[in-house]
């Protein structure tokens, strides 16, 4: 029995410091970006490879959309007070993603872009 | 023996127990978030669906990898055509101005036609019929407002040819009714920007970094001929019909959008506009700026024009030798405004209710060339205040009243009453 308690502890404390290591190689953020005639805030988001990156967007007019350029990604963003639309990746390669409005959202339709632009470092992310 | 299996059993299931915790802990926040979304799809499913007339199914949550893909923007699916639904904007106004009659009108009909050639080619127009009829014996126009082709090189370089919007001001780029307080659109963004300000032109627009964004176009000029004392640069605009290409305008903005809920921008158009008079040499220069934030409910804005025109006096002598009167038209214009808003029903349409109130301060003679002298009528300011009441996002009904006055004792400026009811499509 003793022997039964020491393996089991061993082993707990085995897993939680591997699942502490693994929770600090994956970076998870969460962005908020609002969607309004005619422009996302924050229009450019960086992340180093590997985050894992939760995008919620919010309308402060009207319903638009929010479309990942060259990825199967194009969601609608709900109209103002009406939820939001969450968008998830795991940024696994290095690179520019730029983001549009997808649906027609006015005059300036076409202003409304971003990017996403993920690094190889953690400094080149946050500089 | 049996005892010894009975541990090694043991530990290995202890260890497969152990092991599936923390991968279970970490899948955790991956099934909350479709949970939460899914409480939200089912929350709102009914009134999303029923106000937007969207499919319900719409994807509101995504979980994918972000990975380039092969020709990244130039796909397969990229280069299949699209052409998007027909939207459109409408105004229907009741104004009951002092010493007047009040009139119903359906002041602006409009509908927005867009098609996608590819990702990087886009075509966006507005066709606008503005007060119903157009005829002889009416003020109606059919306008075409908008139609450009865009060229989307990259997020900070783009390049626009056609039908454009000149990027002056906070309205004449953002004019949906649901967007703006007030039954009418500011006085300033009328008579001082001449609102809408469209014609033909050639540009390019971007941004950089976070939210700092420019637009330079070059386009059609105005024509000075037809610059008035009462509604300054508005009827000078040749609306790309046939337009005199002699002299070209360049026009500008940089705008910064970085921070949630703020927008600052600043406006620059410059152009001969003398070309229908051979001897004349009249040139137009108008500086802007503007600025909005919201935060919560509160929501304020403010915006200065000044106009300089060079060439007025021999512009007034020769419009009064073609047609008998003085035009009286002043060498600057100026105006500005400051508006405040706040939401006192903050809940989700149709529980939706906001308040403003505008100051607004314009002079279409606020600088005379030597020899003329101003009218005291055209020397304008106004007080506008009333209610915004959303039974959806994109329908606004309003309410307002306006106090103007101007320093002329002779002329009194009218107040007005006005409803509206303004939708979005």
């Amino acid at each position: 029995m003793q022997r039964l308690l020491v393996w089991g502890l061993l082993i707990v404390s085995g897993m939680l410091a591997v699942s502490k290591i693994q929770a600090e190689q994956t970076d998870h953020r969460v962005v908020t970006i609002l969607a309004e005639r005619f422009s996302f805030t924050p229009s450019e988001i960086h992340v180093t490879i590997g985050t894992s990156l939760e995008l919620r967007i919010h309308s402060n007019d009207t319903m638009h959309g929010f479309r990942i350029i060259g990825n199967d990604v194009n969601v609608l963003v709900p109209k103002r007070r009406q939820g939001e639309a969450v968008v998830r990746f795991q940024a696994v390669d290095v690179g520019r993603y730029e983001f549009e409005c997808s649906r027609l959202c006015g005059a300036g339709h076409n202003f409304m872009r971003g990017a996403i632009i993920v690094h190889a470092d953690r400094q080149d992310a946050d500089r | 023996m049996v005892t010894k299996y009975r541990f090694l059993y043991g530990k290995i299931i202890c260890l497969l127990f152990l092991l599936g915790v923390p991968n279970a802990m970490a899948q955790e926040s991956d099934f909350e978030l479709p949970k939460r979304v899914r409480s939200f799809r089912q929350g709102q499913l009914t009134d999303v669906g029923t106000q937007s007339g969207v499919n319900t199914e719409f994807p509101a949550s995504k979980n994918l990898s972000l990975r380039r893909q092969a020709g990244d923007g130039n796909t397969a699916s990229s280069l299949v055509p699209r052409t998007g639904p027909i939207s459109g904007y409408m105004d229907f106004h009741f104004n009951n101005a002092e010493f007047q009659d009040p009139v119903l009108d359906f002041h602006r009909f409009v509908l927005l036609f867009n098609h996608s050639f590819s990702d990087r080619v886009r075509f966006v127009s507005e066709l606008e019929l503005e007060h119903a009829v157009v005829s002889k014996g009416t003020d109606g126009e059919l306008e075409l407002e908008q139609a450009y082709v865009d060229f989307l090189v990259r997020r900070s370089f783009n390049v626009r040819a056609g039908m454009v919007l000149a990027p002056v001001g906070v309205i004449n780029e953002r004019h949906e009714p649901p967007v703006f307080h007030g039954v009418e659109r500011p006085s300033v963004e009328t008579v001082i920007i001449p609102t809408t300000w469209f014609g033909a032109g050639a540009g390019v627009h971007g941004e950089v970094g976070n939210g700092f964004r420019y637009r330079a176009y070059a386009m059609e000029t105005l024509d000075a001929s037809g610059f008035s004392a009462d509604s300054g640069l508005r009827d000078g605009r040749q609306k790309g019909a046939e337009s005199n290409a002699k002299h070209v305008a360049g026009t500008g903005r940089v705008e910064f959008v970085g921070t949630p809920g703020l927008v600052l921008g600043a406006s620059i158009w410059s152009g001969d506009s003398g070309f229908a008079f051979p001897r004349g040499d009249v040139s137009v220069t108008m500086a802007e700026f503007d600025g909005r934030y919201h935060w919560a409910e509160f929501d304020v804005r403010g915006l200065y024009a000044h106009a300089f025109l060079d060439g007025i006096a021999e512009l007034n002598n020769s419009l009064q030798r073609i047609v008998g009167v003085n035009p009286n038209i002043a060498e600057q214009l100026r105006g500005f405004y400051v508006e405040g808003s706040y939401f006192l029903l903050a809940n989700p349409a149709p529980r939706e209710l906001a308040a403003f109130i505008r100051y607004e301060n314009f002079d279409t003679q606020y600088r005379m060339p030597s020899g003329f002298n101003s009218v005291a009528a055209f020397d304008r300011d106004s007080w506008s205040f009333g209610i915004t009441y959303f039974p959806d996002p994109d329908v606004a009904v309003k309410v307002d009243y306006t106090v103007q006055r101007n320093r002329s004792e002779v002329l009194p400026a009218p107040n007005s009453f006005n409803v509206g009811l303004g939708w979005w499509f």
